[in-house]
């Protein structure tokens, strides 16, 4: 999948601007705070329905304003049949406070749901390392961020999954409050969680397995570095059966008002050589880390999606020195990376490296929330 | 809006404090009653007057009703065999519009969401329960949302009657009549393939 053209209104700090891309790859340069990750972020918004950060709809809308709307035009490449070209237009229209809607070729999706996965997209930002030095959660993300984009029936099983739990939750806490208790409701829920939950486990597992050696391979090609990694799954539904935990641990539940087991637990737990990366990895190692997580994630979204990911990249010199950039910019484009897109503030320093690339590229100067010709 | 009489102003805001009704369209009401023979007007507010007074809920089936016991309760033509259970007062009416059913009814007040500060308590499950133990009903009809909070009602409604000697069927989901394939959601659609049903030449 690729996007050919953007329009934006009143989006973040753009009043309106429009855009036309090169179908390989698409710099945006400029100074700090001008508006270049609000492009990617725009783009992001199109395939996912939501800025990548989960940042309210309220903060996405220029300041001052009601309400933003998006415009993209994507051409759909299928891999298989080469010669199947489609152009499809995606329309986001967001009033805060209102329901979104997000249209494909002029008709609203009834659930948001249905057009995740359909553009598949990854985005690299320097935020990524709070991936291996937050909460669980960011972790999670991940995960249910590639899965749901390949697998319509993991995403529905997760938002039924977070509304029974969300339902089991607010009945603890409501017991807690009338100082009552009603088994046989949370049984009910325990059983219509297990459905969901196991279905969820099985995909999440397998994922990782076949995750792991392209992630590994990926870290070697970026750190040079000989420290052995790895990246394990951890859930609490590996140790016996679900039903059974909910059970043991329903007296816990009761007293802390929350559901304590669950695949809303689940962890990636992430080494480096025997260690913890996040208690004796350098920020070097850390940088590397998560970036080849995210490259592994745009190639295993790759191979098994029907069409190519689109990659949006932020500020990778933060990340790594010139030489490795180098390495990467050369990695992107041996290794047949479909649409890709970055930023940076100095405006020739990527230029220089894709120079040495014959590759078909174009560059936008970006000023103020506006494009400077 | 500016009124030059404060009667008018006042017969307005009332008809635009209900839901639905704007301004504008209150003065149009107002304005249309004002033109009508002053019976019109009594006619109207002694209907709502005795509406408000007078109206009930069934003290079996909890629907809305003029007496103590409503119509559909004490029809002895109506089939007690079988009691459809609904959320809400609306859904009896829908479902007596079809004039596919000649059943009873029992109307839950809701469905349970914890979140919503609903708990089974508030609904209408302990009467329908002592309903079942006393009359001779065969089969019990949950026609309830086909949300999850709706799953989860029933699921625990059904968990309540397992021991009593009726049979509990919800109603059917799938394609809509009229509709067409290539319109129904993914989940519908794969519903009604995995519950499809044996088909049935007419006549026969």
């Amino acid at each position: 999948m690729k996007i050919q053209g953007l329009k934006l209104t009143q989006f973040k700090n753009y009043d309106s601007g429009q855009f036309v891309f090169s179908e390989r790859l698409n710099c945006f340069v400029g100074k700090n705070g001008m508006g270049k990750t609000n492009l990617l972020d725009a783009i992001y918004y199109l395939c996912m329905c939501k800025s990548h950060r989960g940042v309210n709809d309220r903060n996405v809308v220029k300041h001052s304003t009601e309400f933003f709307r998006l415009e993209g035009y994507f051409l759909n490449e299928k891999k298989i049949e080469k010669k199947s070209k489609s152009k499809i237009k995606i329309v986001a229209k967001v009033q805060p406070g209102k329901n979104k809607e997000i249209e494909k070729d002029d008709v609203a999706y009834q659930k948001l749901s249905e057009h995740i996965g359909m553009i598949p997209v990854v985005i690299i930002v320097p935020d990524d390392t709070l991936m291996a030095t937050e909460g669980s959660e960011e972790r999670r993300r991940f995960l249910d961020n590639t899965l749901s984009q390949l697998d319509g029936d993991y995403l529905k099983n997760l938002i039924t999954y977070n509304k029974i739990l969300k339902q089991r939750n607010s009945a603890l806490k409501k017991f807690a409050e009338t100082r009552s208790f009603n088994a046989e409701l949370v049984d009910i829920y325990d059983q219509q969680l297990i459905g969901p939950a196991q279905v969820i486990f099985e995909k999440r597992k397998e994922f990782i397995n076949s995750f792991r050696p392209v992630f590994k391979e990926f870290y070697q090609d970026i750190s040079s570095g000989q420290e052995k990694i790895d990246c394990i799954y951890s859930s609490s539904l590996k140790y016996g059966d679900f039903a059974n935990q909910l059970k043991e641990s329903r007296e816990k539940d009761r007293i802390l008002t929350r559901t304590t087991c669950g695949i809303h637990k689940d962890d990636l737990v992430f080494r480096i050589e025997t260690h913890l990366l996040r208690k004796f990895g350098s920020q070097g190692q850390l940088k590397s880390y998560v970036l080849s997580m995210k490259l592994a994630q745009y190639d295993f979204l790759k191979k098994n999606h029907i069409s190519n990911p689109i990659l949006l990249m932020d500020d990778i010199f933060d990340k790594l020195d010139e030489g490795r950039v180098q390495q990467l910019i050369k990695l992107i484009l041996e290794k047949n990376f479909g649409q890709v897109f970055i930023t940076d503030t100095h405006e020739n320093r990527v230029e220089e490296i894709i120079k040495n690339f014959a590759t078909d590229y174009k560059k936008f100067y970006i000023e103020n929330g506006e494009l400077k010709e | 809006m500016n009124f030059t009489s404060k009667l008018v102003q006042e017969s307005v805001e009332a008809f635009s404090s209900l839901p639905g009704i704007g301004k504008k369209s209150a003065l149009r009401l107002v304005l249309y009653l004002m033109n009508q023979p002053k019976e019109t007007t009594h006619d109207f507010t002694a209907a709502l007057i005795n509406m408000r007074e007078n109206i009930k809920t069934c003290s079996n089936c909890h629907n809305i009703s003029d007496t103590e016991i409503c119509g559909v309760c004490s029809d002895p033509r109506r089939d007690r065999s079988v009691l459809c259970v609904v959320e809400n007062i609306r859904d009896v009416m829908a479902i007596e519009d079809t004039g596919q059913y000649r059943g009873m009814y029992h109307v839950l007040g809701g469905v349970i969401s914890p979140i919503e500060g609903i708990g089974p308590s508030d609904l209408n499950i302990n009467s329908l329960e002592s309903r079942l133990e006393k009359e001779e009903t065969k089969e019990v009809i949950m026609a309830v949302s086909p949300t999850i909070e709706g799953d989860t009602t029933i699921f625990y409604i059904s968990k309540k009657l397992k021991d009593m000697a009726v049979k509990v069927s919800t109603i059917a989901r799938g394609v809509s009549f009229g509709g067409e394939l290539e319109y129904a959601d993914e989940l519908t659609l794969g519903r009604s393939i995995v519950a499809r049903i044996p088909y049935q030449i007419k006549g026969e």
